[in-house]
């Protein structure tokens, strides 16, 4: 379970997250809607300690987190993958090398030909195949973004932190990632938390939205309680999901 | 921004470069050994630097002696005492200074420039969630190269000097191999030798420091990584310029 309790965090006088507080459960998938600049990606980073918050409290499966150094990060980062806004592949390394990279250090022990086999299918499940010879700049921004999600599934984390993982996809791999969301779920019992601006999407997929105003929640409820919402972002938000179907 | 907040900004800076510096020392001494990445940047660093080195620093030579000559002249109408001023000049100042600054616009630049994109391009941040030391995999295996190739591109950019300079004498001031270096032997001692690769050592690893320093901290977008770049040449060319007078203020008492 993932407790938030009233966290900040400011970047000199700019107050980003100004007190949020949530829970989520295991095995849940949680949308984080908002629009720009409020706070969606910081709050992902604080999970994962990339940011450590001002003040409040990060529980992580009764573990609280804020106060943690770098070196106590690592075993949670072990159990966490997280698909970043940007691919963020290492331009110096192949595909295969790239998702290989986590598996290498943390599975130490993966001989090579388990470690290919692993790559194969994490490129199979993002819809790839026959690009591992191939670098980072050589392919599309939208083979790079689903190369990135096989890199982080690669290292099977229990926790998924996705920062707008379909942003720059065509609508098939948009599915395709939004369904292998709702399947590792499901299948592995794996958390998921999504942030994104894709309304349509959240109430395809999600177990509960949680929606962020200039760094405070305004609204965390399941898909059909948001459907009745009446605050006027959360309207907005809707009208737009709705425009798209 | 005031004098006084600027200098208290850049003493902050200077204070958090030093931490960087200790970390990166720390680091070099603690596993996993990269060994791969140090060949990769050695080669990067060295063998395609080597060309323009030699290049740039020869004529640095030819127009050290053809100048001093003119000079001399001038001053004291005899032009026999050049080779083995301009050799010294070349083991003393030269060979050091003009290799570490162009290594500093070739290979700081680009480090400057890629450690930058890495930050914006949030891979630093994917880096430190695969459990990887960014300064680790990063600035270790750069700094040992440029290290490395700091000392031996000062050794070879000093023979390129010495030759070219030995060619123009013997073409333009008309004195012989035998004449160059009974004029070198009478100015130059055995310390020129080791204080000039000690000086290329040095100027060599501040390079991948300061580049990789403001690479971390750059701000996000191609002006970013622009202004990035121009920060780390413009700062290791004067690290360098002052380590230089630092370094040969120091070798003096060993004279």
């Amino acid at each position: 379970m993932i407790i938030f309790s009233d966290v900040k965090k400011s970047f000199g006088e700019k107050h980003v997250l100004k007190g949020i507080s949530f829970q989520i459960k295991k095995a849940e998938i949680v949308f984080i809607l908002g629009t720009s600049g409020t706070g969606k990606s910081v709050l992902l980073k604080n999970i994962v300690g990339l940011l450590r918050p001002d003040s409040g409290e990060i529980w992580i499966d009764g573990q609280e987190k804020s106060t943690f150094k770098e070196k106590d990060f690592m075993g949670l980062r072990k159990r966490c993958g997280m698909v970043f806004q940007h691919p963020a592949l290492f331009d110096s390394l192949t595909v295969f090398d790239n998702i290989a990279f986590g598996i290498r250090k943390h599975y130490p022990k993966s001989t090579h030909q388990e470690i290919s086999e692993r790559v194969k299918n994490c490129l199979e499940l993002v819809n790839l195949n026959g690009i591992e010879s191939k670098f980072p700049p050589e392919i599309s921004y939208g083979m790079q973004k689903r190369v990135s999600l096989a890199r982080t599934l690669a290292i099977q984390p229990d926790i998924l932190l996705f920062d707008e993982p379909t942003t720059g996809l065509d609508p098939i791999s948009t599915n395709k990632v939004n369904h292998l969301i709702q399947e590792l779920s499901t299948k592995l019992h794996t958390t998921s938390i999504v942030v994104s601006h894709d309304m349509h999407c959240a109430l395809d997929i999600a177990d509960r939205i949680i929606v962020l105003d200039k760094g405070l929640v305004i609204e965390n409820a399941s898909v059909e309680d948001i459907k009745k919402s009446k605050h006027p972002l959360v309207v907005d938000f809707l009208k737009e999901a709705l425009a798209n179907e | 921004m005031g004098v006084v907040p600027y200098l208290g900004l850049k003493y902050l800076e200077f204070l958090e470069f030093l931490r960087f510096f200790l970390e990166v020392l720390k680091t070099m001494f603690t596993p996993p050994f990269r060994k791969k990445e140090f060949v990769e940047q050695l080669y990067f660093v060295m063998n395609k630097s080597l060309f323009i080195v030699v290049f740039c620093v020869s004529f640095a030579a030819v127009v050290t002696i053809i100048e001093s000559s003119f000079h001399m002249k001038i001053v004291i109408k005899n032009d026999s005492l050049v080779p083995g001023f301009a050799a010294l000049l070349i083991l003393r100042e030269l060979g050091a200074v003009v290799t570490s600054l162009l290594l500093t616009s070739r290979v700081g630049a680009g480090y400057a420039a890629e450690t930058g994109s890495m930050k914006i391009t949030e891979q630093l941040e994917a880096l430190q969630m695969l459990g990887i030391n960014k300064i680790n995999f990063i600035v270790v295996p750069r700094f040992l190269a440029c290290m490395v190739a700091g000392l031996v591109l000062t050794i070879i950019a000093n023979a390129a000097c010495l030759f070219f300079a030995l060619i123009v004498t013997e073409a333009k001031l008309g004195y012989g191999l035998g004449a160059f270096l009974s004029s070198m032997r009478a100015f130059v001692s055995y310390q020129d030798f080791i204080f000039s690769a000690v000086k290329g050592t040095v100027f060599g690893s501040v390079i991948p420091l300061i580049s990789c320093f403001y690479g971390f901290k750059c701000k996000s977008g191609a002006e970013g990584v622009g202004q990035t770049t121009t920060k780390t040449v413009v700062t290791t060319t004067i690290v360098i310029i002052g380590l230089d007078f630092f370094l040969s203020w120091f070798f003096s008492y060993f004279y």
